[in-house]
């Protein structure tokens, strides 16, 4: 304990007022004149009985408001123990993100984070964490210097997005474990597109100081920032057989590039593009020739910039022939399959081929040849088929089924299971719209149906199913079941522009592209995904007995054999190429391409920094961090707080004193 | 309604001696016509020729219109008395117990003007003041000269307590002072030994002078009352003592009772006379022992 302005104990003396009121002014009466003292004598009694000290609960809370006073004007302040250099939680929290790649930034970083670790008291306790994706926690709050300083060397930088608000919620998280005050010392590029949406996300708790150690500089940078390319593909002569990439330029000047693709590590094509200042240039490969099978493809450019690592974007393609679609309807429905099969054959990710059949002629189809089955608007199947259908569904195989008007007034629903109701019908009112969407779900697209018209809807008990979309009453319009290993998605209304407008909205062919690969499993199989992505593994727990090899980008298996037994889900943390054998038996090859935000190196505007309430490091970051350590908290608002006290007690005191002498006078 | 006027704390507001005097005295003398035993007139005495010297004031220039015979005509209150006042201008005069009260000093003041006004004003006699302390502060001759009243007047005003009281050296200079007989009057609050103050002062008497001492004190002098232990400061002195209020309850008040009753017995068996003036009584008893006297030298 100790005192920030120690000059004011010099009021002390001023203690002596009260002593002197109560003790001394009070033990010597104040002289009477007399006209005579001849006939007096001294009395030596009232010796003893003037000294005794009157008062003696009024005189104490007089000193004690004197005593509380000046030291709270000498501002008292105490080192606590959770408030001291040793009671602060320092918190190092570097950045692996995919941004810090570029140029020295994260060695920078690194090395930074180093020597404000060897500058802190060794007495206090630090952590170390990791900024990429999400927040890595290294280490527990410790004092070994040599864990720490260990976690901070094994930090590498990762593929990931940095998120800030990441960031926030972990520290707030932190803080409510910890119950100490919190110096966090962020190490990062500190780009932009890093803030989360609000900005209140970024919000920290009150006792956690910020200091910013910010590394490299905005640079001139040219990234490949998407590919369009086909997933899958049958024939190269196809139109749909090209790949498209947009080049864009961060705070880059007008440039001339040349932009590659290469197949399984062999360029096949260039081309050169010229790039605006600042902007972005489209270049389009076309054929796109592919072997067959599943083929690394990967777009890149020479951008001799500080940033190479995001100068190409992968893709995987699978060469096959085209998968076939079954689609079974009524032999008096003539119109689904004319909308299916354009919608199939516009669609530019997949390459499927339709055949459509009467439900009556299925008997001796086996559904087993075909990517998915579309069950359209029928109303009966035949037994065999059906059965052949369930077991196909069940070992992974997946269906569509959509309910027109005859299916809908029949009561079961095949494969699907459960009975259908009565049928909702809009076409009195005019029409009915969606109004809720699960646009999470891989087919959805919830702009896309938004001004969908429905006339018609099958009552169909959703039950465990996952409802994807409903009409406007709630009514459920697009469910998906799990069922064994496969899917069955249920649209409760028809394809045959009858009960619904969609085969004629533009929304109709995206919806079944996305639908078409997600029922063959071409969308997780192939083509490109982001970092830190998950792809599911397995669909029942129980099936742990058939395990999942996925060879990483490094050609390293990337999970062991208990987790390739037991895991349902994989992420996907690095760049570059998954090589996935499913628990289906299926195999896939995954691209996987960091998130093209890391490439735009442009910081956060100092005066949002500001607003966050960071501290920017200095060269002598490291002895003001030391100096600030010692920076006691002073407690005299409390010591204030005894000072009314103490007078609101005088006051009732002194007052009843008071009152006695009056009486007494 | 009168002897309102004649009360200390009434009179101590009035700043003017000269007119406070007029109304003790116009009040007191007001209050006498009621009284049957101390009647106050110039009755006509007797004539007596005149001889050279005589003030021309007093001759009866219509009986010597008549005769041609110059004859002074003379009044019975007329007797030629000197009034002399002897004022203790002591520290001890300043005290007083409470703030609305006139101390010592201005009570002896208010006494002595009222005496000066009925001498000179009334009674037509010559009046003079000594005031002292333990020397002779003020000495203004006894005189019947007009303006007379208003000198002795400035100075019971000029006069203010110094030191303290020391009888015999100024009453040695006074006997020297003192050639003719009269009335002497002596305020003091006689802090010494009555036998000291009677042997000094009993010099007086042999010259034929009626002498009277006016004992003035406070009330709180003789009945002092502490609540508590107190330390007392003596005014001429400046002496500290400690005092305890059982002391003065019943120490103090015997030895001041016993003063009080040796002063009063050792002046009168010396001949003078005593009186004990406290100053929360009205000035009446004063002026009614000055006129006691005259009536008995008449």
């Amino acid at each position: 304990m100790g005192f920030l302005g120690p000059w004011f104990l010099l009021g002390l003396v001023a203690i002596g007022l009260p002593v002197y009121v109560h003790l001394l002014r009070r033990h010597v009466t104040t002289p009477l004149p007399f006209s005579s003292l001849m006939f007096f004598e001294r009395g030596t009694q009232s010796s003893t009985r003037h000294r005794r000290l009157r008062y003696l609960l009024l005189f104490s809370l007089r000193a004690a408001l004197l005593l509380l006073l000046v030291l709270a004007f000498a501002n008292p302040f105490i080192r606590f123990a959770g408030a001291g250099p040793n009671g602060t939680l320092l918190l190092l929290v570097v950045d692996d993100s995919f941004s810090m790649k570029a140029g020295g930034h994260f060695a920078e970083a690194k090395q930074a984070a180093l020597q404000v670790l060897a500058s802190r008291p060794r007495a206090q306790r630090a952590e170390v964490m990791a900024l990429g994706g999400r927040l890595a926690v290294l280490t527990q709050p410790i004092q070994d210097q040599g864990a720490l300083r260990s976690a901070l060397e094994s930090i590498q930088p990762g593929d990931s997005r940095a998120n800030l608000g990441e960031l926030a919620h972990g520290v707030r998280a932190l803080v409510e474990s910890v119950h100490t005050p919190v110096e966090l010392h962020l190490f990062s590029d500190m780009q932009k597109t890093g803030m989360p949406a609000t900005f209140a996300d970024m919000q920290l708790p009150p006792n956690v100081s910020v200091v910013l150690h910010s590394v490299g500089a905005a640079a001139p940078n040219w990234t490949v920032e998407s590919v369009n390319a086909p997933a899958q593909l049958a024939d190269p002569k196809d139109p749909k057989s090209r790949v498209q990439a947009v080049i864009a330029g961060y705070g880059t000047p007008a440039a001339s590039r040349t932009v590659s693709l290469l197949v399984n590590d062999r360029t096949i094509a260039t081309r050169k593009v010229d790039i605006p200042p600042d902007g972005r240039a489209k270049v389009e490969f076309a054929p796109l020739e592919v072997p067959y099978g599943l083929n690394r493809c990967t777009v890149r450019i020479d951008s001799a910039d500080g940033f190479p690592a995001d100068d190409g974007s992968v893709f995987a393609v699978r060469r096959s022939d085209p998968e076939r679609v079954l689609f079974v309807h009524q032999t008096s429905d003539t119109r689904s399959p004319v909308y299916f099969a354009a919608a199939l054959t516009a669609a530019t990710q997949g390459s499927f081929l339709l055949q459509s059949i009467a439900s009556e002629k299925s008997t001796d189809v086996d559904p087993a040849k075909y990517a998915f089955v579309v069950l359209s608007d029928t109303v009966v199947l035949p037994s065999i088929f059906e059965n052949a259908l369930l077991r196909y569904v069940q070992n992974g195989g997946s269906v569509m089924i959509a309910m027109g008007t005859s299916a809908g007034h029949h009561a079961r629903i095949p494969i699907f299971g459960g009975y259908s109701s009565d049928p909702h019908l809009y076409s009195h009112d005019g029409f009915a719209t969606v109004g809720q969407t699960d646009s999470t779900h891989a087919v959805m697209n919830e702009a896309e149906w938004a001004d969908l018209k429905v006339y018609y809807v099958a009552g169909v008990d959703a039950g465990q199913a996952r409802v994807i979309a409903r009409v406007t009453d709630r009514t459920p319009l697009l469910m998906e079941k799990q069922i064994g290993e496969g899917h069955v998605l249920l649209l409760a209304s028809g394809l045959d522009n009858l009960t619904n407008d969609l085969p004629v909205r533009p929304a109709f062919i995206p919806f079944i592209d996305k639908a078409a690969r997600y029922l063959s499993g071409s969308g997780s199989s192939t083509g490109s995904k982001l970092v830190d992505s998950f792809v599911p593994l397995r669909t029942q727990a129980g099936n742990a007995s058939v395990g999942v090899e996925i060879i990483g980008p490094d050609g390293r298996r990337a999970m062991s054999l208990a987790e390739a037994a037991a895991a349902q889900s994989f992420q996907l943390a690095r760049a570059g190429f998954y090589r996935i054998h499913f628990a289906n038996g299926k195999d896939a090859l995954i691209a996987v391409n960091p998130d093209r935000r890391e490439s735009n190196l442009a910081p956060i505007p100092s005066d949002v920094l500001q607003l966050w309430g960071v501290r920017p490091s200095s060269p002598a970051s490291t002895a003001g961090y030391l100096q600030e350590k010692n920076t006691p908290r002073s407690f005299w608002w409390y010591v204030m707080l005894l000072v009314l006290v103490a007078a609101v007690a005088e006051s009732i005191v002194a007052s009843r004193y008071l009152g006695t002498q009056r009486e007494e006078a | 309604m009168l002897q309102r006027f004649l009360d200390p704390g009434v009179l101590a507001s009035i700043s003017s001696l000269d007119l406070l005097a007029r109304t003790v005295v116009d009040g007191f003398v007001a209050g006498l016509h009621r009284s049957p035993d101390f009647g106050f007139s110039q009755e006509f005495a007797e004539y007596r020729a005149y001889t050279p010297g005589d003030d021309l004031r007093h001759v009866d220039w219509n009986l010597f219109a008549r005769t041609e015979r110059c004859y002074l005509k003379r009044y019975r209150g007329d007797t030629n008395s000197q009034l002399t006042i002897l004022l203790d201008a002591s520290n001890s005069m300043n005290y007083t117990s409470s703030p609305g009260r006139p101390n010592k000093m201005d009570y002896a003041r208010f006494a002595a003007a009222s005496l000066f006004y009925l001498a000179i004003h009334n009674q037509r006699d010559a009046a003079g003041l000594i005031v002292f302390d333990d020397e002779v502060r003020n000495y203004i001759r006894p005189s019947t000269r007009q303006g007379q009243l208003y000198r002795l007047l400035a100075g019971l005003e000029q006069a203010e307590p110094h030191a303290r009281t020391d009888f015999t050296k100024p009453l040695m200079h006074f006997q020297e002072l003192l050639h003719r007989r009269g009335i002497v009057i002596m305020f003091s609050d006689f802090y010494e030994d009555p036998a000291a103050v009677v042997r000094t002062i009993e010099p007086l008497r042999y010259h034929g002078n009626e002498v009277v001492l006016f004992h003035v004190l406070d009330p709180k002098e003789l009945r002092p009352e502490l609540r508590g232990p107190a330390i007392l400061v003596d005014l001429e002195t400046q002496q500290r003592l400690e005092v305890i209020p059982e002391y003065t309850r019943t120490e103090y008040t015997r030895k001041i009772d016993d003063h009080l009753e040796q002063l009063r017995n050792r002046t009168r068996g010396a001949g003078m006379d005593y009186h004990l003036l406290m100053t929360d009584q009205p000035l009446d008893g004063t002026l009614r022992e000055y006129l006691a006297i005259r009536q008995g030298e008449r």
